[in-house]
């Protein structure tokens, strides 16, 4: 049956409207869930507050698990779904990157566009800081040409790279975030509690 | 106001959400695996195997292959002997048996041409139609009546009677050419060449007339 539009279920003409109406929750959700604090998003690199890490890892952990359970009552066909492709290096590097940026500005960018959107002036330096990102990048394209479609290793998951059944895998993946969740209270308890 | 009880409740609603995630991941563990089917759902073969589009008919494939139509692929999967003694022109030879070879993917299973299956009538092309879609192969056909329609349409066409409409005398005269473009001869495509009566001319016997000279006057008086 799954997925609705490829299959003809939801005509595909709505797919640009579904995924603005997705957007504006997602943003909302954000914003209304204290996203658009840069000291909130910042507070999991210092320790006072884990809520990113608890609410990305808790929404990753339900869409697997739901996928999981609906591919195997065959609601949704696992194999029509996009894997984004993996490039190895260009990965490796935007990735550090992107967390120098996330641990010095506050905000990723989802995050900082939400905070833009209730004006706050950090959030709108962050924006033009991106934006001077992106011309950088395109100026410079020829240069970073080769990492940035080097290293391609096709659209794999980690379950391909690992060789671990999927099933195992959400399995140990759950333990893990519980773990992880609970390690971070541990440590909140004993930073010094900030007031934001 | 919460309640006391509630208030003790949900002091351990993290744990209580923690322990449901673990339960739901574990079961998708411990759930009995099948295995999947390969190929497409049932119900979309079905109404594949339904729709008329899977056939294309005789006159179809004679346009197309006289008109040397380069995106088609004829493939003859009646067995080798039967291959031997007649086949449509460049026609392939895979038999119902080794259609699911290695060797006859290369053909079955791409996107750049059309596959046309035939057989004597279309029932092992049929077969061979369904064991092909069901593994998601694109563009597959079958050459609906198989070659005994091809006879009785391309080769033998029957011949319109007066009564009939318009359209079956042009299809006639197409399916004729047809058949000549794959070596039928008509009878009277056949020139009887008739010897010209050719009119002796009898020449003419010259016969020259002497003229009598004239004689010069002897004498004289």
């Amino acid at each position: 049956m799954g997925p609705l539009i490829p299959n003809g279920v939801i005509p595909y003409e709505w797919n640009n409207i579904i995924a603005i109406l997705i957007g504006i929750f997602f943003g909302f959700i954000l914003e209304a869930s204290g996203f658009s604090s840069s000291r909130k998003l910042a507070g999991v690199f210092y320790g006072y507050d884990f809520a990113v890490l608890k609410v990305f890892f808790t929404a990753a952990l339900v869409a697997l698990i739901g996928i999981l359970y609906m591919d195997y009552l065959g609601y949704l066909n696992m194999e029509q779904l996009y894997i984004h492709p993996t490039y190895l290096w260009g990965a490796i590097i935007g990735g550090v990157i992107m967390g120098v940026g996330f641990v010095a500005a506050g905000f990723c960018p989802g995050t900082s566009l939400c905070a833009v959107a209730i004006g706050k002036i950090d959030a709108i330096v962050y924006v033009i800081g991106i934006m001077i990102g992106i011309f950088i990048f395109s100026e410079l394209y020829t240069v970073f040409e080769p990492i940035y479609n080097g290293y391609f290793e096709g659209n794999i998951t980690l379950m391909d790279s690992l060789g671990v059944n999927r099933y195992w895998f959400a399995f140990i993946f759950t333990i893990i975030a519980i773990v992880a969740f609970a390690a971070s209270d541990m440590i909140r308890k004993r930073v010094k509690k900030i007031f934001y | 106001m919460v309640n006391r009880k509630t208030a003790k409740f949900l002091s351990f609603r993290y744990t209580i959400l923690a322990i449901i995630f673990v339960v739901l991941a574990g079961g998708l563990v411990l759930l009995p695996k099948y295995e999947k089917h390969e190929g497409i759902d049932p119900g979309e073969l079905l109404s594949n195997a339904v729709s008329p589009e899977r056939y294309i008919s005789t006159d179809e494939l004679a346009h197309k292959i006289i008109g040397q139509d380069p995106s088609f692929l004829l493939i003859d999967v009646r067995s080798e002997d039967e291959f031997n003694k007649y086949t449509l022109p460049n026609a392939i030879n895979i038999t119902l048996k080794n259609l699911l070879d290695e060797d006859s993917l290369t053909y079955l299973d791409q996107s750049q041409y059309d596959v046309v299956l035939f057989s004597n009538d279309n029932f092992y092309a049929d077969q061979a139609w369904i064991l092909g879609n069901r593994l998601n192969y694109k563009n597959l056909k079958v050459l609906k009546g198989g070659i005994n329609n091809w006879y009785k349409t391309i080769i033998n066409p029957p011949i319109p009677t007066e009564n009939m409409a318009a359209q079956e005398f042009d299809l006639y005269a197409f399916r004729k050419s047809a058949s000549m473009f794959f070596g039928v001869v008509y009878p009277e495509q056949i020139k009887v060449v008739k010897k010209p009566v050719v009119k002796k001319v009898i020449p003419k016997k010259v016969i020259p007339i002497k003229k009598k000279k004239k004689m010069p006057v002897e004498g004289g008086c």
